[in-house]
């Protein structure tokens, strides 16, 4: 433990690069512009409509890759140039340089959200939202979105350990994640199709059409078992790499 | 065995899809020495070097270092071991310091130890520069200043003069050579030319295909340049007659008479018969054979006659 949280201290300081955080911020910005055209004359359910316009970008589009991105940042120089060699002659087990990895992509996303939420609030707030926050959804949606972005990292993970590349891996991320426009209207593929998870559990039963009426445990169900499948897969290939 | 050894193999095996390369490798590294560990391009001096820091697992054999197996003790042994592995790699938008900072929370030694290894590769002055702007050999002292930062026992360096300049290659050298009595430090570095290695290492171990086909002192390199005397007459063929009547044993070379191991009453002697028998000797010449030559042979034919 004492290892893994020295590993995950030297992690903090290789991200103390500023695309990183432009990274983070990106989403979250693009949001609150979206969220400045929406008209909100409208009082019914307004912070649920707020959540869903400004969602829709973030969830369908920008954690989907996001989650990519980040993982392919996160090892950009163990991936390059040898770096995986000075990393894993010293003293840390493999297992513990995993978990770390995967650790920190799993805090920026949270972070992500965490700035997504904040600018739903900021609008909320400068529109001059009356109506009380309805805390059970808004974090229903942060956590669902969050959650849903793991398995995601973990197959981004997994795949860039197991081909020696980060480019390839991450190009098919994208390519994978445009379908979503698609995916999402299907009940039948939706829950299943790892990039649609995370607009499908950010705004879980809002929608009457598509894979949005499946109910956010099921869908959770789905998501955590992939997780578990992609986390597992990318943890034994990294054990079993040769550097 | 006299002295304490720090690294052992037995029966080093990596092979590739049934392709070997390494084969058998009994590396024996004694405390306090630094072993020049030489070979050609792809000779598996690399492929070694990641079996002994664990990077790869060996196909066959065993790992000791600190007496220990690398397989059991594995986190224990590279706390103490401080490495590098053909190109050193870098967070480019960091500086040095932090850089170096990544691996000092690893190993959980005092920040201080950052300014001494900076210190002592100097590169004290550029440490606070992004290493994106680092020549390769800023790189690769930054490299060594790494490897040092945990006050390792052994030190295991993968061509680490690799692309630097005569200037660069002098400084690096001069680093390594000081590390046995400054620091107490065992060193393994390897190098693909014996020039190199000549000038720091005490002991030399030469692969060849992933085979060892010598590992002994570097005097006893030295002490097998086989030389020889090189004689230069009119008449080499008649020449040689008269040197073998005469009971000397020799060959004649691109028309050259060539004579392994006189001593001088042994040369004065064959010069006097040669004159003698009317020949017209134009040249005597002592040849030695270079270290690089010895390389070269041994490399050549596995071995050395
Ligand atoms: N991952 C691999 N897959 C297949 N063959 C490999 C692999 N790694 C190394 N080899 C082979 O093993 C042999 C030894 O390579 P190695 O890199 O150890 O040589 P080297 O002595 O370090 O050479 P150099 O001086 O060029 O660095 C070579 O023939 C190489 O092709
Ligand atoms: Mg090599």
């Amino acid at each position: 433990m004492k290892r893994f949280l020295r590993l995950l201290s030297a992690e903090r300081v290789k991200i103390a690069n500023i695309q990183i955080w432009l990274l983070v911020l990106l989403s979250p910005i693009l949001a609150v512009l979206i969220g400045f055209e929406i008209d909100v004359s409208n009082d019914i359910g307004l912070w649920e409509r707020l959540l869903l316009e400004m969602g829709m970008a973030h969830g369908l589009l920008f954690l989907p890759i996001l989650s990519g991105l980040f993982a392919a940042f996160i090892c950009r120089y163990e991936h390059s140039g040898g770096g995986w060699k000075q990393l894993l002659v010293l003293p840390v087990s493999r297992s513990s340089v995993y978990m770390a990895k995967f650790t920190v992509i799993a805090v920026l996303l949270a972070i992500t959200q965490i700035l997504f939420l904040a600018g739903v609030f900021l609008v909320g707030w400068m529109k001059g939202v009356a109506t009380p926050i309805p805390w059970e959804f808004m974090m229903r949606s942060f956590f669902g979105g969050w959650v849903a972005c793991l398995p995601l990292a973990a197959l981004q993970l997994a795949v860039s350990v197991m081909w020696n590349s980060f480019a390839a891996p991450l190009a098919l991320n994208v390519v994978f994640t445009i379908p979503n426009m698609l995916v999402i209207n299907s009940e039948r593929i939706g829950p299943y199709y790892p990039w649609a998870q995370p607009l499908l559990s950010m705004l879980p039963n809002s929608h009457s059409f598509g894979a949005f009426n499946l109910a956010l445990s099921n869908l959770m169900i789905v998501v955590l078992g992939s997780f578990i499948v992609f986390f597992i897969a990318g943890w034994i290939a990294f054990r079993l790499k040769e550097v | 065995m006299m002295s304490e050894l720090v690294i052992q193999t037995r029966n080093l095996n990596k092979r590739y899809r049934g392709r070997s390369a390494v084969s058998n490798l009994n590396l024996e590294i004694a405390k306090g020495e630094i072993y020049g560990f030489l070979g050609p391009n792809g000779a598996g001096k690399t492929t070694t070097i990641r079996m002994l820091l664990g990077l790869i697992r060996p196909t066959e054999g065993s790992v000791q270092i600190f007496g220990k197996d690398l397989n059991k003790e594995k986190l224990n042994i590279l706390r103490r071991v401080g490495s590098l592995v053909e190109y050193p790699s870098y967070y480019g938008h960091l500086t040095a310091v932090q850089n170096l900072e990544t691996v000092r929370r690893i190993l959980d030694v005092p920040r201080s130890r950052i300014d001494e290894v900076l210190d002592i590769v100097s590169l004290t002055k550029e440490s606070k520069r992004a290493v994106k702007g680092y020549s390769l050999g800023m790189k690769q002292r930054l490299g060594i200043a790494s490897a040092l930062l945990g006050n390792p026992e052994l030190l295991i360096l993968d061509e680490p003069t690799n692309g630097l300049d005569p200037a660069g290659i002098q400084e690096i050298r001069e680093l390594i050579r000081e590390m046995p009595q400054r620091h107490g430090i065992t060193v393994l570095v390897s190098s693909h030319l014996l020039g190199e290695i000549e000038q720091m290492a005490s002991t030399v171990g030469i692969i060849r295909e992933g085979e060892m086909v010598f590992q002994n002192t570097i005097q006893n390199l030295k002490d097998r340049a086989s030389e020889g005397i090189r004689i230069v007459v009119s008449e080499p063929e008649e020449a040689i007659r008269v040197a073998m009547d005469q009971g000397f044993e020799g060959t004649m070379q691109q028309g050259m008479l060539q004579f392994p191991n006189l001593n001088d009453a042994q040369v004065a002697l064959l010069v006097k018969r040669l004159v003698d028998s009317s020949h017209d000797v134009y040249r005597v010449e002592e040849k030695k054979k270079s270290l690089e030559d010895i390389f070269l042979q041994v490399i050549g034919e596995g071995g050395i006659s």
